[in-house]
């Protein structure tokens, strides 16, 4: 492990320290009682109705829901995008290490981005700039957290990082264009500058669902060994349950801005305690057969039906 | 098991000289009256210019397809294009946003001049019943519909004209799971009730698993396998189908025996 952790401390500056003794649990990322409503042309809908999720240091937390349940939305509150929204309501408490994140202005967040959080998205072909070189870009992201990294330096560190992501020739990478590369490739360069600054939370949202199974098997894979070496934790956004089963160690699941259940991965998959649960499961075809799942009524509402023991809602609002 | 479909010899190269792209590379395969075959391989490997070519919309280099037994010109007449129809994966592009539910039934029924008028209605609230569809939402905008709903209007569609031969490109890719499985099912039951034959491309191994009697497996434009579908997934004869189906991300613990040991054997071999 090569890494030297320049943006991982508590110590680094731009971010003052928050209430500290509000974050008793010492999680790293604490949600609690998250509420998000958009003001529109037809009136104020409402997205999330009162999340809370929390993670620990170095741990791998999926946020699971189909479309439109509010991982986005969720993802994009805690990396502080959605705050420069205007037609967004907030409320609720997100602490990331200890600090309040609607105590910071829009620099303050913008600092945190790239350096103690980083994020992943969806296709990383479109994620890079195919204007420029991928050591170009490198070098920006070196020099978010060491301004007067000099160009020859940030070359030999991105070449470095390169290699811990298993890409064979970093040098003609680096002066290669994004669209030269393949999607594979480029997941690779991705997931190498998302850890380059060891940032101590990942916020992955679907990625590499643009890429063919196998090698988002392989780039999973290597993101789950990446994020062990940098001891970074890990939201991990998506709507495929495969995928968090072989990547989280701990689940919540989203329906329609509720989460309606959480727990460690395992048991979560061996009993799944609440009926949308239980149906998003059943509802995956399975590699060894046993037929087309039967998914009964298209109108079913989750929520509907009670809750059980283990899911962290009281009740419903309209 | 008479063919419906023959592929022979099926060729696509796109450009020429240096910068040609060979898209499929000399495919023969019989496709049989009422079965669902799946035709699977990573982006790239020539899925959906394999079903231009079928669909005649975009010319062979060399080749041949004939539909029951009969060499299918490249300039196709009304009553082939009516033969074979498409469902796609993203159907709010393959919808026309300017026209009502109804409408887009409909058109297929107009141009290949199925029917009277009265009948051309008629067959619109059937078809959209058949695919579980309130009949009344033919009056609505396919943006108006959720991307279940809309996909089911893709296959009421391709339905209305009473064609035997369905073509489905990645047609629940973008669904989600619940979803998924819903439009799965009716597919399912359209094509026993109904006799149907489905050409189904599709990247998802644990689908084809589930809803196809055979399967293609291709890659770089290439057939390399070309089996039933238990015998396919139960003992895969090529490393690249091997890696495809070990590539799915797997839910139970008796998914991961099954896969556990189709790597053993692939590291035995
Ligand atoms: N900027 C926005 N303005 C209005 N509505 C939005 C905005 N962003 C997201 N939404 C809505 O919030 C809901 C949740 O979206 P999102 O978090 O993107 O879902 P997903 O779980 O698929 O990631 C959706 O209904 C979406 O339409
Ligand atoms: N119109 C075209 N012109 C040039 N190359 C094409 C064209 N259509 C497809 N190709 C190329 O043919 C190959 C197969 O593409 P495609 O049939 O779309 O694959 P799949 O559907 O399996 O992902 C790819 O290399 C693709 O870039
Ligand atoms: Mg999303
Ligand atoms: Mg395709």
């Amino acid at each position: 492990m090569s890494a030297n952790r320049p943006g991982s401390g508590e110590d680094t500056g731009s971010v003052k320290n928050g209430s500290m003794e509000r974050n008793s649990s010492g999680a790293l990322l604490d949600i609690r009682d998250l509420h998000l409503g958009f003001r529109g042309y037809t009136g104020y809908t409402k997205v999330l109705h009162g999340i809370s999720l929390s993670i620990n240091r170095g741990q791998r937390v999926a946020l699971v829901g189909e479309s439109g349940s509010g991982k986005s939305v969720t993802a994009r509150i805690v990396l502080g995008l959605l705050q420069e929204t205007r037609t967004a309501r907030i409320t609720g408490d997100v602490e990331f290490q200890g600090n309040d994140m609607s105590s910071l202005n829009a620099s303050q967040r913008r600092a945190l981005r790239g350096t103690r959080m980083s994020m992943i998205f969806q296709d990383p072909t479109s994620a890079l700039n195919p204007v420029f070189t991928i050591g170009y870009q490198f070098t920006e992201v070196l020099r978010r957290v060491d301004e007067k990294l000099s160009k020859e330096a940030a070359y030999l560190r991105a070449a470095e990082l390169l290699h811990t992501v298993s890409i064979p020739d970093p040098a003609r990478v680096l002066d290669a264009y994004s669209f030269q590369l393949s999607g594979g490739m480029n997941q690779r360069i991705i997931i190498a500058m998302a850890l380059a600054n060891s940032p101590s939370l990942l916020i992955a949202d679907e990625p590499g669902t643009a890429l063919d199974v196998t090698v988002q098997a392989q780039t999973l894979q290597l993101m789950h060994d990446m994020v062990a070496t940098h001891n970074t934790a890990v939201l991990f956004i998506s709507h495929n349950l495969g995928v968090v089963r072989e990547f989280a160690d701990r689940v919540y699941v989203i329906y329609r801005g509720r989460i309606v259940e959480e727990g460690a991965t395992q048991s979560v998959f061996e009993s799944p305690g609440h009926a949308y649960t239980r149906a998003l499961m059943a509802a995956v075809p399975r590699v060894t057969g046993g037929g087309i799942p039967d998914i009964d009524d298209e109108s079913a509402d989750f929520h509907d039906p009670c809750f059980t023991h283990d899911s962290p809602i009281a009740g419903t609002e309209s | 098991m008479s063919a419906i479909l023959s592929l022979k010899g099926l060729n696509k190269v796109f450009g020429r000289g240096r910068s040609a792209v060979h898209a499929v590379k000399d495919v023969s395969l019989d496709v049989a009256q009422g079965e669902c075959l799946a035709i699977v391989g990573e982006s790239g490997s020539g899925k959906t210019t394999l079903a231009n070519m079928i669909l005649g919309v975009i010319p062979a280099s060399s080749g041949s397809i004939e539909l029951n037994g009969v060499a299918l010109p490249h300039k196709r007449t009304l009553e082939h294009r009516r033969a074979i129809q498409l469902v796609q994966q993203n159907p709010l592009s393959s919808l026309n946003p300017k026209r009502s539910v109804g409408a887009s039934v409909r058109l297929g029924l107009d141009v290949y001049e199925i029917g009277d008028r009265a009948d051309r209605e008629g067959k619109v609230e059937a078809v959209l019943s058949d695919v579980g569809l309130d009949p009344e939402l033919r009056k609505r905008s396919p943006a108006a519909l959720s991307g279940g709903q809309r996909q089911r209007v893709a296959i009421a569609r391709a339905l209305a004209c009473d064609s035997r031969l369905i073509v489905l490109d990645e047609p629940t890719s973008a669904l989600d799971v619940l979803v998924q499985a819903r439009v799965l099912r009716l597919l399912d039951t359209l094509r026993r009730e109904k006799g149907l034959t489905y050409l189904f491309i599709t990247h998802d191994l644990s689908v084809v698993r589930n809803i196809a009697d055979r399967v293609a497996v291709f890659n770089a434009g290439s057939l390399v396998e070309f089996a039933d579908t238990e015998t396919l997934f139960n003992s895969p004869q090529q490393d690249y189908t091997r890696q495809l189906i070990s590539a799915v991300p797997v839910l139970s613990a008796e998914e991961l025996n099954f896969r556990s040991a189709l790597q053993s054997r692939e590291h035995k071999e």
